[in-house]
């Protein structure tokens, strides 16, 4: 028996990395697609990528322009991106003005012009750069339309994937945005100093897309355009097993994983919070020194360069330097002023996928909602919400810290709300001074589904790691301000615990 | 002073060319593609010939085909044009004396108007 379910469009890759993502597969063969933004957006740019990039793959391509800009000139900004092939051109790719023959013949001439030179150079893809132009050389609406109109035909006719380029504004609603396929509208918007470019596909007939506004780069590859990572992830990448998170994995400190319950639920997320100089980065690397061959590992780190974690790693914790050397932990580093959101969130999926990554430590979560800062006081949570979600489905095990900013004392503010859709574990360190003494706490605020020690213990950082106090008499003698007890504690006490190895 | 034909599909370029030239003091007629061109060829006596090498209609290449095969006009010398180096258009345009890339200067212009119109240097 035949399958008579939905129909497969035909697709016409763009290229553009993030874009097809966006558009389900690319765009539709034979479709009339807008791309429209104002001046800068880098319209021209997308434009010739999505030329270069088909006929890289042995198609040909036209590119029409009707505006006072010069070939040669956009040759010239267009050779030093990486998808410019000057081999194609002209074979492959023709640049042609179309100003003349609209202005000869009006809009009835240039299609009549394009559906030649499509036919004749067999081109499967026709760019027309310069839209305003038609427009205010139409005689009127209906010419316009009629315009417009004709294009599509040409696009079905030829089986050529036809995209407009053009200034106009989407609060506009222009006659042209209901007779096309599709549009893709590009933005550009201050966020503070800086300028942040968001591409949305407004309208796409014949398939679903990711709606909403993904942000994008003009590189020297081109446009890189990075899916919004909720959309992307707004259903997880496979159907939560169940089961598999059952089960529980070490912290890779042995009086933790007490403290714990018995260890960090698996395929679970754990929030490490505290100020600065409590030991948080420290606890992750513990933690990632606890991998396997079968449990590689993933630091994804903004703060402390590779080098940095190299070094503490050989301070603190040698057996992960091994595991680093030995490719079993892969250090990521990134400077948190460098990219986008989504690029960041779009590179951590990729590492933990590419090495089916089953635990990771993220150092430092206030980085990804600095680069959010622009997108909107909710984006955040949502962000790493599916995230989180995705690392769990993939089984992955996630310890990541986060900043407070409170130094001392009992109360605990941080900059992200609604913590417990973020972290099914809490674990905080903080300093207590006491006497003239500084000493640090950690208390376990939350673990999954679980029962768990809830009483503050005192711990230190030194050459050997992490070393957590069995018990919490000392602590709570801190807390009480008789630090003596502690001391005399810690001098003749039972044996400290530290890491499991 | 000489005659000069500006094949090109862009307004601009040719409209540059023809300020440049009328200027040396030569008489300068246009055309947007190769059909054009070659209606206006035979028209009248040109010194010189500057052709676009990617024209709708009719481009560059198959313009000089027909002026190669031509036995009046073969006599008329072509320059070509390109935004693309002498190598990508060199394969299809074996006819032409002499190659423009685009962009190019007013020099340039002028001095290919002196190389190929004797009066020019007068």
């Amino acid at each position: 028996m035949t399958d008579v379910g939905v129909a497969v469009l035909e697709r016409v890759q763009s290229g553009v990395p993030g874009l097809d993502v966006i558009l389900g597969g690319g765009f539709l063969k034979g479709g009339l697609y807008i791309i429209q933004g104002p001046p800068g957006t880098g319209k021209t740019t997308l434009g010739n990528q999505i030329c270069f990039n088909h006929v890289a793959h042995a198609n040909r391509a036209v590119f029409v322009t009707l505006l006072a800009e010069y070939h040669a000139r956009m040759m010239q900004h267009l050779s030093v991106m990486k998808f410019f092939d000057a081999s194609k051109i002209p074979d492959q790719l023709s640049y042609l003005n179309g100003l003349a023959a609209l202005h000869e013949t009006g809009l009835r001439g240039f299609v009549s012009l394009l559906r030649k030179e499509v036919t004749s150079r067999r081109a499967s893809v026709l760019v027309i750069d310069g839209l305003v132009t038609a427009r205010r050389l139409a005689p009127d609406e209906q010419a316009f339309n009629e315009f417009i109109h004709d294009l599509q035909a040409v696009a079905i006719a030829a089986g050529c994937t036809v995209f407009i380029l053009t200034s106009s504004r989407s609060d506009v609603i222009e006659p042209e945005h209901t007779m096309v396929d599709g549009i893709v509208e590009l933005a550009d918007e201050l966020a503070g100093w800086a300028a942040e470019s968001s591409l949305q596909v407004v309208k796409f007939r014949g398939s679903g897309f990711l709606r909403g506004r993904h942000a994008y780069k003009i590189t020297s590859g081109g446009v890189v355009v990075h899916p919004r990572i909720e959309a992307l992830l707004s259903r997880p990448s496979r159907p939560d097993q169940g089961g598999d998170g059952d089960g529980r994995v070490v912290s890779g400190l042995e009086q933790l994983d007490t403290m714990l319950g018995g260890g960090l639920p698996e395929a679970s997320t754990t929030m490490v919070m505290g100020p600065s100089g409590t030991g948080k980065t420290t606890l992750g690397l513990e933690f990632l020194a606890a991998c396997t061959d079968t449990t590689p590992g993933l630091l994804f780190g903004f703060y402390e360069t590779p080098k940095r974690i190299d070094a503490k790693a050989a301070g603190v914790c040698p057996a992960l330097r091994n595991l680093i050397d030995s490719a079993v932990v892969e250090v990521l580093w990134q400077p948190p002023t460098d990219d986008l959101l989504d690029a960041y969130g779009e590179r951590l999926l990729q590492a933990v996928k590419r090495r089916k990554v089953k635990r990771l430590f993220i150092d430092g979560l206030g980085a990804f909602q600095s680069a959010a800062a622009g997108s909107g006081s909710d984006r955040i949570g949502m962000f790493l919400t599916a995230l989180m979600n995705e690392m769990r489905i993939l089984g992955v095990t996630t310890v990541y810290t986060l900043e407070v900013p409170d130094i001392m004392g009992p109360s605990i503010r941080t900059s992200i709300g609604d913590l417990s859709s973020l972290a099914e574990n809490l674990i905080l360190m903080r300093f207590v001074e006491a006497g003239s003494q500084l000493h640090r706490l950690i208390s376990i605020l939350k673990v999954r589904d679980s029962q768990f020690d809830q009483s503050l213990h005192e711990y230190e950082t030194s050459s050997q790691g992490l070393i957590i106090r069995p018990n919490s008499e000392s602590a709570q003698a801190i807390m009480l301000g008789v630090p003596i007890v502690a001391q005399r504690e810690r001098n003749s006490g039972p044996a400290r615990t530290g890491r499991r190895r | 002073m000489g005659i000069v034909l500006v094949v090109d599909d862009e307004y601009g370029v040719a409209d540059l060319i023809e300020a440049i030239l009328t200027d040396e003091g030569h008489r300068v007629l246009k055309a947007p593609n190769g059909r054009q061109g070659l209606e206006l060829l035979t028209k009248e006596q040109f010194d010189l010939v500057f052709l676009d090498y990617m024209m709708p209609v009719m481009d560059g290449s198959m313009m000089l085909r027909v002026i190669e095969g031509h036995p009046e006009l073969k006599r008329i010398p072509v320059v070509m044009m390109s935004s693309m180096p002498e190598d990508n258009v060199a394969e299809r345009c074996s006819g032409h004396v002499a190659f423009m890339r685009k962009p190019f200067s007013i020099n340039e212009v002028i001095k290919l108007a002196m190389r190929f119109i004797p009066s020019s240097t007068e």
